[in-house]
């Protein structure tokens, strides 16, 4: 009792090539090339306006600012300036979560959310190439393109470098320089595709992307920051402008003094009416400092010098950098394992 | 019964593409590098289709860059689906996969249809709409049946169903496959002369009307014609046909 | 050749389980239809065939053995799940190329004029097809693919009747060309029964028939007569009764060889009535090979 069948086809290839790279690389730009181009051109238009503001502040800052802190520096630069700049390096802040979010988040959460992960990992290049031939060009592009941005921001932010009003560790700037920048926007990415495959939908993840990002970037400022490398100690006084401060305290007799005590001792004097005790702050009538050190008191100074900003570079750089891969590769080991 | 007296379009299906020269004088005439890299792309598609397997590809691609005429050339395509050698013009690439669409090739004389609320099983009409065409006269022997993708693409049925009908058919021995080229028409139904289908007839139509004095209305006349019928049938010992009881045969020896 | 082979396969999703012992071996160059109704468990099958999903117990394998989402077994087959997902904002040339990228087989020529023949505009967006038109898309780049097996989940639902007859024709007539096997769910009972040649009926997550189209049809027989003698069958096969006051119809396991008992009557039945009956019967089963339960034969239908 058989039924006619139909004649079974001629037998292919036995050995299976894998389809080449490249041609993964059209699909990633043709499916993703929106979304670069938006952050193409939301970059491009802040690369303009750093450039042009950029050009002016440099013309002002050469004219008016040797010397620094001369009175027309005052005028021409810092005060009309100063805001400005204070307010872009607020808002570069936002650039790496934002890239990342909007490139990294959807790239899984869209396909799981429409069910073309049906078709997309039923094709013949099987979904674990397709995912790392998504995933890695992303990468890179967001990373070099944020690269190519700190070059920019880092000629930007030149002339108040030299004019010494922001400091090279500055948190306002030290995840916008070197190589932080970069780091920081692929590790955003990182997070956003996790959070895309995790949460399915791009809506969610992108806001899911958003809020762990805010919290690792403080984290990271505010406490990581600090412990990268143990703090110098001195009690010299003449620290350059340049270090960054991490604290400081006072001892008298080989043993620590606390804070209220110090109060009590410049308010009892009458001779330093600060609230606000420190050696790089606008004295007021008398260095507290040199009165405390001339009446037996030793300032104890941590801080970390400037030489060192670019070993912290490569830390923070180091950190994020595995965190990404962990978390790619984390990406990649569950779209291998991942039930319909 | 739709009944397709027009031509179909030439080309398609399986083992029908027109061998190219037949047609043009010009096969011995030098072919130019032009012609041999055009000859190689088209080798290439057939490839990526999966007509040809690596190793013919790469015997036929060192063919084509030796060829010297025409002749040579439109060899190297003789087996492959659409003509694409140099010198012939590019006939229209039939046997698409037109649904709804006529025959395909010269053209069967019917065209099947399908009765879907008629419970009889689908393979079974189709072998009844043979016998019926042969009996009308539209099919005679030497005459093509519609080809298998052709009936399946237009009545979307299951290929195996129509392979059951034909291979019914041969069985009943009133067709013959011809490998390569189709189904075609080798013998007649037993031909009832004309007077005595007259004199048939007329005996009926008195048997109907004494039915109907005796009180029997169509259906009742239905059931009691099936029923003396398969007696009949049982009697003389024979499978024959059974029209109209609505039964699938059960499938032969294996 | 089976084109997929499975093994007591099950998957389960948290506590409940969508597919339990599930043994088939669907034979190549057939259209396979798998029936049941909602719930029953055939996305899921289909889902662990094409590599979608892992099986939680069981194997399941393809094309000859090879195992599901494997790179050969992803090359030979091609899959169009339901609601045929596209990309909605890129065209159909981009879909066609996209699919081209993805795989080491993709006939262009035959896929630009397929789309042709159906009027399918080549720049347009595939959002703005009609949904008949992106079916025939989602089917075009698959067959485009030559695979060996296509598996269909669902495709017909959401067509109208000349959608779903384009549909179906262009499947089946690549099936006789070029030798491919199809697989495909659906709930369209009346269609099926011309378009497949083999049969799956899940039920509740277990397969309840399984078998040629033809062998199961022509094994099983409605008889119908009085209601009072209905309970003399208790010793022969029968999948489900249906009664009335006086006339009862069975359906039974027979052939149409067998003898009818005197006063009773036998039809041939068909596939809508044969699924609804065993549907009715969770306990019936039509399987090749050993019996399952207490109201199936043994070998009952065989290759």
């Amino acid at each position: 009792m058989t039924a006619l069948t139909m004649p079974a086809r001629p037998k292919r290839d036995a050995g299976l090539r894998p389809v080449p790279w490249r041609r993964m690389a059209w699909v990633t730009w043709r499916q993703h090339r929106a979304a670069l181009g938006g952050v193409g051109a939301f970059l491009g238009a802040f690369a303009v306006y750093l450039w042009l503001t950029g050009l002016q502040m440099h013309h002002a800052e050469a004219a008016y600012c040797h010397p620094a802190g001369s009175l027309g520096c005052g005028i021409n630069f810092t005060g009309r300036y100063g805001e400005t700049a204070i307010i872009i390096s607020i808002a570069l802040q936002a650039v790496p979560a934002l890239i990342g979010a909007f490139i990294g988040a959807p790239v899984l959460a869209r396909e799981l959310e429409t069910g073309t992960f049906r078709y997309a990992w039923t094709q013949g290049i099987g979904r674990l190439r397709w995912t790392v031939g998504k995933l890695v060009p992303l990468a890179v592009a967001v990373t070099a393109a944020a690269g190519a941005f700190t070059v920019l921001f880092a000629w930007y932010n030149q002339p108040w470098a030299a004019a010494g009003y922001v400091t090279p560790f500055s948190a306002r700037v030290f995840d916008l320089l070197g190589v932080a920048f970069a780091a920081w926007t692929l590790a955003a990415f990182a997070i956003g595709v996790l959070a895309g495959m995790l949460i399915r939908r791009a809506v969610p993840a992108i806001a899911a992307t958003l809020a762990v990002y805010a919290g690792l970037a403080f984290a990271a400022g505010l406490w990581l920051r600090e412990h990268y490398i143990t703090p110098l100690v001195t009690h010299s006084t003449n620290l350059p402008g340049s270090a960054w401060i991490m604290s400081y305290w006072y001892t008298k007799g080989g043993r620590l003094v606390s804070r209220s005590a110090i109060s009590q001792e410049l308010q009892g004097d009458h001779h330093a009416s600060v609230t606000h005790v420190g050696p790089n702050t606008v004295q007021t009538v008398l260095d507290p400092v040199r009165y405390l050190t001339q009446h037996g008191y030793t300032n104890w100074t941590s801080y970390q010098p400037a030489s060192r900003f670019w070993p912290f570079q490569w830390i923070e750089g180091g950190w994020l950098l595995a965190l990404s891969v962990l978390l790619v590769a984390t990406t990649v080991w569950l779209v291998r394992r991942r039930a319909a | 019964m739709v009944i397709d007296k027009g031509d179909g379009a030439p080309g398609g299906g399986a083992g029908a593409s027109p061998a190219g020269g037949r047609l043009h004088s010009d096969q011995h005439l030098r072919v130019s590098d032009a012609e041999r890299e055009a000859a190689t792309g088209r080798l290439a598609e057939h490839f990526a289709a999966g007509r040809l397997d690596q190793a013919e590809f790469d015997d036929r691609v060192g063919h084509a860059m030796s060829a010297r005429t025409r002749a040579d050339l439109n060899g190297l395509f003789a087996d492959l689906s659409e003509t694409g050698s140099p010198g012939v013009p590019e006939l229209p690439r039939g046997g698409g996969s037109t649904p709804g669409g006529g025959p395909r090739g010269p053209g069967s004389p019917i065209e099947f249809r399908l009765d879907a609320a008629s419970g009889v099983p689908t393979y079974l009409q189709l072998v009844q709409q043979v016998e019926h065409a042969l009996r009308l006269g539209y099919l005679k022997p030497g005459d093509q049946l519609p080809k298998v993708r052709d009936v399946v693409a237009s009545l979307a049925i299951n290929p195996n169903t129509v392979l059951k009908a034909y291979k019914e058919l041969e069985t009943k021995g009133l067709t013959a496959g011809r490998p390569g080229q189709g189904t075609f028409i080798q013998a007649t139904l037993s031909q009832v002369a004309l007077p005595e289908l007259t004199g048939l007839h007329k005996s009926l139509l008195g048997w109907l009307t004494t039915a109907e004095a005796a009180g029997l209305d169509q259906d009742g006349i239905v059931a009691l014609f099936t029923s003396a019928l398969r007696d009949f049938h049982e009697r003389r010992g024979g499978t024959g046909d059974r029209r109209g009881a609505a039964s699938a045969e059960t499938e032969g020896v294996a | 050749m089976n084109v997929i082979e499975t093994s007591g396969l099950g998957k389960q999703y948290g506590s409940t389980w969508a597919l339990h012992e599930c043994t088939l071996a669907i034979p190549a160059g057939h259209v396979a239809a798998l029936i049941g109704p909602n719930g029953a468990g055939k996305t899921t099958l289909l889902n662990l065939a094409v590599g979608l999903a892992e099986p939680t117990a069981g194997a399941v394998t393809v094309l000859g053995g090879k195992p599901a989402g494997s790179p050969a077994a992803l090359d030979g087959i091609a899959f169009v799940a339901q609601d045929t997902p596209l990309y909605k904002n890129l065209s159909a040339a981009d879909m066609l190329h996209l699919t081209r990228n993805l795989n080491r087989r993709f006939d262009q020529r035959y896929a630009e004029d397929r789309l042709a023949e159906l009027g399918i505009p080549l720049n347009r967006k595939a959002g703005k097809l009609s949904g008949g038109q992106q079916a025939q898309l989602a089917l075009t780049v698959a067959l485009a693919r030559r695979p060996r097996l296509l598996v269909l989940d669902e495709p017909v639902a959401m067509l109208d009747p000349v959608a779903r007859h384009d549909f179906m024709a262009t499947v089946l007539a690549t099936a006789a060309d070029d030798g491919m096997s199809v697989v495909l769910s659906s709930h369209v009972l009346a269609e099926l029964e011309r378009v497949a040649d083999y049969l799956i009926l899940l039920s509740r997550g277990r397969v309840q028939v399984a078998g040629e189209l033809d062998d199961l049809l022509a094994s099983h027989r409605m008889l119908t007569g009085p209601a009072a003698e209905a309970s003399q069958f208790a010793d022969r096969p029968v999948v489900h009764v249906r009664r009335g006051a006086a006339q009862a119809h069975l359906l039974v396991r027979a052939t149409a060889d067998d003898p009818v008992p005197p006063g009773w009557e036998a039809h041939p039945v068909g596939l809508e009535e044969l699924t609804l009956a065993y549907l009715r019967e969770p306990g019936a089963g039509a399987l090749p090979g050993p019996a399952r339960s207490r109201n199936t034969q043994p070998s009952e239908v065989t290759r």
